[in-house]
C-alpha cells in the first residue's frame, strides 16, 4: 500500500516536472480554424426578485479554438474584471471592450452618430451622413443617417431608432438620460433618415447649452428600437431589471461583437457583414478579425505581457516605458517618441477642503501649492509620462494644443508656479501672519497650529506617491501634513457627499478632472469650480472641496452659448486668473486620457505623432472616438516584410 | 471474551461521548461564525451601494438622477432595511442555498461568481498543499533521523525558504523562469490565445500555466513543514519510550514507525487547517501570475464591501475549516487514544 502511495506521488511529481519542461504556448499560427456559426436561444423564466426572463445566447466560439495571432489584436488595461453584461443602456456592465459611452465613446460594438477627435476637436460622422446643422434660431440640430448604416440583424438604422433610444434613456433614468435631460428636450424622427435633436431653451429662446446638445451626438450610443422593445417586454418595463439585463441577444451596429468571455479574457469577433465597409464610411472592414483582452490582475502582469509580445495595445500605466525600447530594443512605442510620451488629457488634482481650519485662507492654500515638488511627482509617480508645469504652465486646460490656445498665457504668467518654491511659500505665509509663535516648529493661524491630512484611495500608487510629496512640502514650510489612505469604498462615499462639510482627515484630497471632449474645457472648469454641486447628497460631478464664487458661476454660465472666440478667450483667461489666485485646488500632474503604448511585433500602422493621417487619428487605443480609425490603418508586420 | 466485549463497550461509549462533545462545540462555533460572517462585513465604514452608483453615474451631472439610481439599488440589495431584518432575510435565503446578488458584480449572483473561480482555486491549492506537506514532512523526518550532513544542509535551506515572503518567491520565479528564460508563460490560467475546451492543446496549456503558481506555493510550504517535522521528530526520538524500546531490543524500523506516528500529529492538524482554508485562495500567486481564482475575488469583495460575496465565501471557508477540524478530531480519537481518553473524561 505504502509503495503504491509512493509510486503515485512520484508519478504526480514527474508529471508536473514534465509539464514544467514545456515551452510556452507558441506565438506563431499553427492553423486557421473556420468558425461555425451556432446560435441557439434558450428563453427561460427565472424566479429572481425582479421577475425577469434570462435569455442565453451561446457564443459562437468553436471548441478548442486557438486565436490566429495574425488576426487578433490584443489589449490590456481596459478590462480588469469579468464582463457582467452587454446592455448598451447600462453603465455598470464592466464591459470595457464593448461599452464605454462618453466624450470619446468606444465604438467597437455600439455606435454613435459622430466620432470625436481629441486632437483637432472635430466631430466626424459615423452613423450620421455629413455634418450636423443647427437651425437659424439655434434651437435644434438636424442630421441625416447614412443609407448604408445597418444593424447586425440586417435591418437599417433609422431615425426612429435614435428617437426611441432617447425616449428610453429618459424613461429608465439611464446615465445618458439623466446627464442630457437638462439640455436636450427631445430627439425626433423628421423622416426615416433624418434625426432632429431639440434643445432645452434658455430665457433668450435659444438652446440653453449648445455644447451639451452637440456633445450628445458623439457621446451616446444608439440602440435598435425593436430590440429595446424586446428588452422592455422581457423585463416588464422595470427600470432596475431593464438596466441590469445581461442582453446577450443585443442587436448592434458596430464592427465587432461578443465571441467569448470568462474570468480570464474577453474576445470580440468581427462582423464580416458590418455596414461600415461601405464606401460611404470606411470602405473596408477593420483589419483584426478578433479583439482580445486578457484580464490581468495588476499593471505588473500587464507590463510583462506587453514585454512578451502578448499585448499589442496597452491602455495601462507601464512604469518607465522608455526602457522597453531603449534597454531591451523591443518594437514598443508611445504616441510621442520622447517624454512625456503620451498626450495629457486629464489633470489629477489635489482639492482643498474649504471648510478645514485655515484652508479658508488663500495664503495658506497657495503656499502649500507653491511648495510642492511637482518634478518629483512627475518623475516618480508618472515616470515622466506627464508634461511638467514648466513645459505646460498650469491652468484649467489640458495640454492639448486646442485647449491651450483658448486662454491668454501672458495675462496670467505672473500668477504661475512650477513648484518647489519654498522661499516664496515661506514669505507668503510670513506676510499673511501665519507664523510659528510657540516655537514648536509648526506655524499657527490665529493661535491654532496648522495640521492637515492629505489623502487619496489606498492602492492608487501614483496618487499616493503624489500625496507623500505634498506632505513633504508641508514639512518644508512649517505646516504639519500627514497622509492617510482609506479604501476606495470608504473614500468615495465621504468625498462625494457634498451636502455637509467634509469630515476630519479630508483636508487635502485627490480626485480627477474631465478629459478631452466636445464640451471641454467648459465641462472641466464647471466640474472644478462651479458651486452648483455644493449641497448635493451624492456628488459625482466635482468641486468636492466645496469652493463657492458667484463670479466664477456667472462666467461658467456664459460659456456654452458664447460663440465669439475673442469673448470666449477673455472668459477662459479670467477663469484661469481666478483659479490661480484663489487656488481652491491644484493639479499635481498631467495624465493621458488613456495610456496608449503599442507593440509592433505583429501589427503596425498605429497612430503616432505626425503620422500623416488626416483627420489626425488620436492615440485612443484604436477603440475610442475617431481613434477607432486606427483599426482600418493596421497592417501586418509580416506582410510589410 | 466477556472482559474483551466489556472493554469494547466502554471504549465505544467513551468514543460516543467524545463525538457528541466535539459535535456540540463545533455547532456552537458554527453559529458564532455564521453570525460574525454576516455582521463583520457590515461594520466596515463606507457604503457599498455608493460604490456601484459611482460606476453608473460617472460623468453624470444631474444630481436627482444619481439619487434615483442610488435609491433603486438600496431597495434592490435591501441595504435600506434594518440590519436585523437583513439578517433574517439572509438566513432564510442561505437555507435555500441562495446567497443573493453580488453587489460588486451585479447582476451576477454570488453562486455564479464563486462557481466560476472555485475550480481554479481548488486545482491550484489542493495538490500544492498535499505535495508541500508530503515532501516537507519526508525531508523533515529524514533530517531528524539521518542528521549529519543532510540535516546541516537541509535546515538552513528550509529556514531560508520558509521565511521567504510568498510574493518574493513568486516574483523570483516569474522573473527567472517567465521573463528571462521564457520557459513558462507569465500570466493566466491557460494560453492567452486559447478558448477553453477538452482538448490536448488546452490541457497542456493549463499544465504549463500551472507550474509557476504551483511551485511558488509548494516551495514555501516545503520549508515550513520540514522544520516543523524535524523538531517534532527530534523530540520524539529522545523520548523515554524510544530509549525503553531500544533497551527492550525492539527493531529500529519498528521504533521509527512509532516515532513518526507521534511526530505526525501536529502536522496532520496543520494539514487539515490548510485544506479547510484552501478555498480562500492563493492570493499572492493569483495576483502575481494573474491566475484565476477565488482569492482575488474575495480581496475585491472585501475592498468593495460586497457583503453577500464576503459572507458567501467566508461561510464556505468556515464550513470547510470546521469540517476539516471535526474530521481530524474524530481521526485523532482513533489514531491517538490518549486524546480521546483525555477529552472523554
Amino acid at each position: 500500500m505504502k509503495r503504491i502511495a509512493v509510486m503515485l506521488s512520484l508519478l504526480v511529481i514527474f508529471g508536473m516536472l514534465l509539464g514544467a519542461c514545456a515551452t510556452p504556448t507558441p506565438q506563431t499560427i499553427v492553423e486557421t480554424v473556420e468558425v461555425p456559426v451556432m446560435q441557439t436561444q434558450i428563453v427561460e423564466q427565472t424566479k429572481v426578485v425582479m421577475e425577469t426572463q434570462v435569455v442565453e445566447v451561446t457564443p459562437e466560439a468553436a471548441p478548442g479554438m486557438e486565436l490566429p495571432r495574425e488576426e487578433t489584436l490584443y489589449f490590456n488595461g481596459q478590462q480588469w474584471d469579468p464582463v457582467k453584461c452587454w446592455n448598451p443602456y447600462s453603465t455598470d456592465c464592466n464591459n470595457a471592450m464593448a461599452l464605454a459611452a462618453g466624450d470619446n465613446s468606444r465604438v467597437t460594438m455600439f455606435e454613435t452618430a459622430y466620432l470625436y477627435d481629441m486632437l483637432d476637436g472635430g466631430m466626424y460622422p459615423l452613423l450620421a451622413d455629413g455634418d450636423f446643422q443647427w437651425n437659424d434660431a439655434e434651437t435644434q440640430i438636424t442630421f441625416k443617417i447614412k443609407p448604408a448604416a445597418h444593424w447586425s440583424d440586417g435591418t437599417p438604422v433609422t431615425a426612429d431608432d435614435f428617437a426611441y433610444t432617447w425616449d428610453t434613456y429618459i424613461k429608465y433614468n439611464t446615465n445618458a438620460g439623466n446627464n442630457y435631460k437638462p439640455y436636450v428636450d427631445s430627439v425626433v424622427a423628421a423622416d426615416p433618415s433624418t434625426v432632429v435633436v431639440k434643445a432645452v431653451l434658455g430665457d433668450n429662446g435659444m438652446a440653453l447649452n449648445p455644447l451639451m446638445v452637440k456633445a450628445y451626438l458623439s457621446s451616446t450610443y444608439v440602440a435598435q428600437k425593436a430590440w429595446t422593445q424586446t428588452l422592455e417586454a422581457r423585463t416588464g418595463e422595470d427600470a432596475t431589471a431593464f438596466l441590469a439585463d445581461e442582453s446577450l441577444d443585443v442587436v448592434y451596429s458596430g464592427p465587432y461583437h461578443n465571441f467569448y468571455n470568462d474570468e480570464s479574457k474577453v474576445i470580440l469577433i468581427r462582423d464580416d457583414a458590418y455596414w461600415g465597409q461601405d464606401a460611404s464610411m470606411w470602405g473596408q472592414l477593420p483589419a483584426p478579425k478578433y479583439l482580445a483582452h486578457m484580464i490581468y490582475r495588476d499593471n505588473a502582469a500587464g507590463s510583462a505581457a506587453l514585454f512578451g509580445g502578448e499585448v499589442d495595445v496597452s491602455q495601462q500605466f507601464n512604469s518607465n516605458i522608455q526602457m522597453m525600447w531603449l534597454n531591451y530594443g523591443l518594437p514598443i512605442s508611445t504616441y510621442l517618441p520622447e517624454a512625456p510620451y503620451m498626450i495629457g488629457g486629464t489633470l489629477p488634482t489635489a482639492y482643498y477642503n474649504m471648510n478645514s481650519y485655515g484652508l479658508d485662507n488663500v495664503a495658506i492654500r497657495k503656499a502649500i501649492a507653491l511648495a510642492v515638488d511637482y518634478p518629483t511627482i512627475i518623475a516618480n509617480a508618472m515616470t515622466n509620462q506627464s508634461a511638467t508645469f514648466d513645459q505646460v504652465p498650469r491652468s484649467l486646460m489640458n495640454p492639448t494644443e486646442g485647449e491651450q490656445a483658448l486662454y491668454d498665457h501672458a495675462a496670467v504668467a505672473d500668477l504661475q508656479w512650477a513648484g518647489n518654491d519654498i522661499e516664496g511659500a515661506t514669505k507668503m505665509l510670513d506676510e499673511a501672519g501665519v507664523v510659528d509663535t510657540n516655537g514648536d516648529g509648526w506655524r499657527e493661524y490665529n493661535g491654532e497650529t496648522l495640521h492637515y491630512v492629505a489623502t487619496c484611495p489606498n492602492g492608487w500608487s501614483d496618487w499616493q506617491a503624489a500625496m507623500e510629496v505634498v506632505a513633504a512640502a508641508g514639512a518644508k514650510i512649517g505646516i504639519d501634513i500627514t497622509t492617510n489612505y482609506p479604501e476606495w469604498g470608504v473614500y468615495q462615499t465621504i468625498v462625494t457627499k457634498s451636502d455637509e462639510p467634509l469630515p476630519e482627515g479630508y483636508d487635502i484630497f485627490m480626485m480627477w478632472t474631465d478629459g478631452p471632449g466636445p464640451t471641454q474645457p467648459w465641462g472641466r472648469i464647471r466640474h472644478l469650480l462651479s458651486s452648483e454641486f455644493v449641497g448635493q447628497t451624492v456628488n459625482w460631478n466635482g468641486n468636492w472641496g466645496q469652493y463657492s464664487n458667484p463670479e466664477v458661476d456667472d462666467l461658467i454660465a456664459q460659456i456654452p452659448s458664447e460663440t465669439d472666440p475673442a469673448k470666449l478667450k477673455e472668459i477662459y483667461t479670467e477663469l484661469v486668473r481666478i483659479y490661480l489666485t484663489d487656488v481652491p485646488s491644484f493639479s499635481l500632474m498631467y495624465r493621458p486620457q488613456v495610456f496608449h503604448t503599442v507593440n509592433e511585433t505583429i501589427w503596425t500602422g498605429f497612430p503616432h505623432q505626425d503620422d500623416g493621417t488626416n483627420p489626425p487619428v488620436p492615440p485612443m487605443d484604436c477603440t475610442d472616438g475617431w481613434g477607432v480609425a486606427c483599426l482600418y490603418n493596421l497592417t501586418l508586420v509580416s506582410a510589410a516584410q | 471474551m466477556t472482559v474483551d466485549r466489556e472493554i469494547r463497550r466502554l471504549d465505544l461509549k467513551g468514543y460516543r461521548k467524545y463525538f457528541l462533545n466535539k459535535a456540540m462545540w463545533f455547532a456552537v462555533t458554527f453559529v458564532c461564525a455564521f453570525l460574525l460572517n454576516f455582521i463583520l462585513p457590515r461594520l466596515m465604514p463606507g457604503d457599498p451601494v455608493a460604490a456601484i452608483v459611482a460606476h453608473m453615474a460617472q460623468g453624470q451631472s444631474n444630481a436627482a438622477g444619481v439619487q434615483a439610481i442610488y435609491q433603486q439599488y438600496t431597495e434592490l440589495f435591501g441595504t435600506n432595511k434594518p440590519m436585523v431584518q437583513q439578517f433574517f432575510i439572509y438566513v432564510k435565503n442561505v437555507f435555500h442555498g441562495d446567497f443573493g446578488f453580488s453587489f460588486s458584480q451585479y447582476p451576477r449572483t454570488v453562486a455564479q461568481v464563486i462557481k466560476s473561480s472555485i475550480v481554479w482555486t481548488l486545482c491550484l491549492q489542493f495538490p500544492a498543499i498535499i505535495l508541500g506537506w508530503l515532501i516537507g514532512n519526508t525531508l523533515g523526518a529524514l533530517a531528524a533521523y539521518l542528521k549529519k550532513g543532510f540535516d546541516k544542509v537541509l535546515m538552513p535551506i528550509s529556514i531560508f525558504v520558509s521565511n521567504f515572503p510568498a510574493f518574493g518567491m513568486a516574483v523570483i520565479l516569474l522573473v527567472v523562469f517567465g521573463v528571462s528564460l521564457r520557459w513558462f508563460p507569465t500570466s493566466g490560467g491557460y494560453g492567452y490565445d486559447l478558448i477553453p475546451t477538452f482538448s490536448w492543446k488546452f490541457i497542456w496549456s493549463v499544465i504549463v500555466h500551472y507550474q509557476l503558481p504551483f511551485w511558488s506555493i509548494v516551495l514555501i510550504a516545503i520549508g515550513g513543514q520540514a522544520i516543523g517535522m524535524r523538531s517534532m521528530a527530534i523530540y520524539e526520538l529522545n523520548a523515554d519510550y524510544v530509549k525503553y524500546s531500544r533497551f527492550m531490543g525492539i527493531k529500529d524500523r519498528k521504533i521509527i514507525g512509532y516515532v513518526f506516528r507521534n511526530a505526525m500529529l501536529p502536522q496532520v492538524t496543520g494539514l487539515a487547517l490548510s485544506i479547510g482554508s484552501m478555498v480562500s485562495g492563493a492570493l499572492v500567486a493569483e495576483i502575481i501570475f494573474s491566475y484565476p481564482g477565488l482569492g482575488y475575488t474575495i480581496l475585491h469583495a472585501t475592498m468593495g464591501q460586497d457583503y453577500p460575496l464576503i459572507s458567501g465565501t467566508t461561510l464556505i471557508i468556515t464550513i470547510m475549516v470546521l469540517v476539516a477540524m471535526f474530521a481530524i478530531d474524530m481521526v485523532y480519537g482513533f489514531i491517538d487514544p490518549r486524546i480521546k481518553a483525555a477529552q472523554s473524561e
